[in-house]
């Protein structure tokens, strides 16, 4: 029992030095055998890495909605072209369902109005223009609305009164009072649309969201914007739950919104309610495709690269046959070769797999250097492909290895 | 005497090759005791290197019965075989047969490997086998860094490191020159005089007769069994004198 043990180690121990020996005596051939490897190893760990950057840049990203509010709109913000044509008849979000919300939603811990268009903003002789300006009241920024940097954000007497007030975004800020210390931007008058305004605070930065800048914005009291802007358009309604209670808000504000808007019972909605993890959703299902074709090509790549073990194992017995005649006579059971032969093909492939992992982490690190994508390599993705690669040398190393054993010993002994 | 070593008894290995039945061994019939030399000597085509690869446990006979030091070879898994030859053989070929990568310390261990000795073991006995020949001084060097003579010395450091109860040499001296052939000859007297059992397997009846036993076969069959001198000088009926 013990013997046998000790003879078993002793294989693998013998049958690990031979491969290391042999493989290190052909330099040139254990470099273009584990190309295939290499390159398919690469590749999957790159493209895994790339794509957990973008997931976790985006997530990031999401993180700018609030994660406990919903979104009450006219407009579903991820639909399809026939959803588009349904929901351009919806009657237009308005002052109506804002009031029925903030009067009866018992689960609502905020509720703010959210109305917006693109306008120009100036001071000076400085103006910019395609800046989203957004009509809000003080509860906006519980509903995920960011944070003030300097200055104070509207108060309800701004909203009661119709103030001419504004929160700058911070790229606002900067562009329009280039020189100016941030502290002293408040106070300074600007004008919107031709309209002047008093600055009371600026917003923190907060940076992009799915290629939109979040800090080119001025946010400006509800009424005012009504006033100033125009009140026909349609609005979005933030309205924030307490943690653990999303659904609960959805349920109540559905029955709410359909007494207010007077929804016959048999007929659907006519509003939708639109929430953070909807982004994420379709977020995932789109580069789950990608995840999905970048781990096949690299598969592919490994199978391909499997091929060549197998050509270059088969040659590898053929040449060896006489030393495997040698092995065989001296008293080497038919598994002792076999074992030989699969451990040679898995240190080949395990050792492309390393390779490759290493030249797939420099890829992603180029690739975090030269773009704002933050390609992060997880365990889980290098473990992947080490694992991945030594199956592939054991699965394509059978045949050769299952070759070698079973050569006749006479015959092999007499191979020239 | 008692038991003997090895023990064949109507031993026959028939090829078909094309279809037509090749008889390259047709019922040979023997006995050698432990400590014995024995040539098995003929010319090519005679059956002796198929003999030798039945009696090195490296193919199976057709019919006939081979006992070697109490086992029934024939019945014998691959496995079991590889087993014998690893305990009870030990094999020297004419072309050395050594692994080219190895060191003479690494290709004398070989059969030790397959044993299952622990790596400091096998290279005490390895090392002990190889100053018995007589190679003490080139243990690290590579077959390619020694000459003919001590490959040859090499290999039967290998054969004796197991210590098998069977020396198997198929014409040990037939690649190397007349006076280097003749260091292994004495090398195997000395062996032989140590207790070791030898079969030599040759084709040349000079060498033949140096051994106290020879085995003539021709076409596969006994020609003649006795002492070395008169055997090897046994002419077949067919045989082309020189």
């Amino acid at each position: 029992m013990r013997r046998a043990w000790r003879r078993t180690v002793s294989e693998w121990v013998e049958g690990l030095r031979i491969a290391v020996s042999s493989l290190s005596a052909n330099h040139l051939r254990t470099f273009l055998t584990t190309l295939g490897i290499v390159i398919g190893v690469m590749t999957v760990i790159a493209i895994v890495a790339i794509i957990d950057g973008l997931n976790a840049s985006f997530a990031t990203q999401i993180g700018n909605l609030g994660t406990h509010t919903l979104y009450v709109d006219k407009w579903q913000w991820i639909n399809t072209r026939d959803d588009w044509w349904s929901m351009r008849n919806r009657k237009n979000m308005g002052r109506a369902e804002l009031e029925a919300i903030e009067r009866e939603a018992t689960e609502a811990l905020a509720v703010a109005p959210m109305a917006g268009r693109a306008t120009t903003v100036a001071a000076g002789d400085q103006e910019l223009s395609g800046i989203r300006c957004t009509g809000t009241n003080e509860r906006y920024l519980e509903t995920g609305g960011g944070t003030v940097a300097v200055g104070r954000f509207l108060g309800p007497t701004d909203v009661e009164f119709s103030r001419s007030v504004v929160v700058l975004g911070a790229a606002v800020a900067d562009r329009l009072f280039p020189k100016v210390a941030l502290e002293d931007v408040v106070g300074k008058r600007v004008r919107i649309r031709g309209d002047p305004y008093t600055v009371i605070g600026v917003m923190v930065r907060r940076g992009r969201m799915l290629g939109m800048d979040l800090d080119t914005n001025v946010t400006i009291p509800f009424t005012t914007f009504l006033r100033d802007m125009g009140g026909k358009r349609s609005i979005t309604i933030a309205v924030t739950a307490a943690p653990g209670r999303l659904s609960q808000l959805e349920d109540e504000l559905t029955g709410i919104l359909r007494r207010a808007r007077r929804v016959p019972a048999e007929k659907p909605d006519d509003f939708s309610m639109n929430r953070q993890d909807q982004f994420l959703k379709l977020y995932n299902q789109l580069t789950g495709a990608l995840y999905g074709v970048a781990v096949g090509v690299g598969l592919i790549t490994l199978v391909v690269g499997g091929i060549g073990i197998m050509n270059i194992m088969l040659v590898s017995v053929t040449e060896r046959t006489r030393e495997i005649g040698v092995r065989r006579a001296l008293g080497a059971r038919k598994r002792t070769i076999l074992l030989q032969f699969l451990i040679e093909s898995s240190v080949v492939a395990a050792l492309g797999g390393a390779v490759g992992t290493g030249l797939g982490l420099g890829v992603a690190t180029l690739v975090a250097l030269l773009s704002p994508l933050a390609a992060a390599v997880t365990p889980g993705a290098v473990a992947l492909g080490l694992g991945f690669s030594a199956m592939v040398g054991l699965l394509f190393g059978i045949w050769p290895a299952w070759r070698a054993a079973n050569l006749d010993p006479v015959e092999a002994l007499r191979y020239e | 005497m008692g038991e003997p070593l090895i023990s064949i008894d109507q031993l026959a290995r028939h090829y078909s090759v094309g279809g037509e039945t090749v008889r390259a061994l047709d019922g040979v019939s023997f006995d050698i005791q432990p400590g014995e030399w024995v040539a098995i000597v003929g010319q090519s085509g005679s059956g002796k290197s198929t003999l030798m690869n039945l009696l090195g446990c490296l193919d199976t006979a057709t019919s006939g019965s081979y006992r070697l030091n109490g086992a029934d070879v024939e019945t014998l898994s691959d496995d079991q075989l590889a087993d014998l030859r690893n305990k009870e053989i030990g094999f020297i070929f004419q072309t050395f047969q050594l692994l080219p990568r190895a060191s003479a310390l690494a290709n004398v261990e070989l059969p030790l490997v397959d044993r299952g000795l622990p790596r400091n073991e096998r290279r005490a006995t390895a090392e002990q086998a190889l100053r018995s020949v007589g190679l003490g001084n080139r243990m690290h060097h590579r077959p390619n860094e020694l000459s003919g003579g001590q490959r040859q010395r090499v290999a039967i450091a290998r054969a004796l490191v197991g210590d098998p109860s069977l020396l198997l040499a198929d014409e040990p001296t037939g690649n190397l020159d007349s006076q280097t052939g003749e260091e292994i000859v004495k090398l195997f007297g000395e062996l032989n005089s140590r207790g070791h059992t030898i079969i030599l397997v040759t084709h040349e009846p000079k060498l033949a007769a140096r051994c106290p036993r020879a085995i003539k076969l021709m076409d596969g069959r006994v020609l003649g069994d006795g002492p070395g001198a008169e055997v090897a000088a046994l002419q077949g009926p067919r045989a082309v004198g020189t």
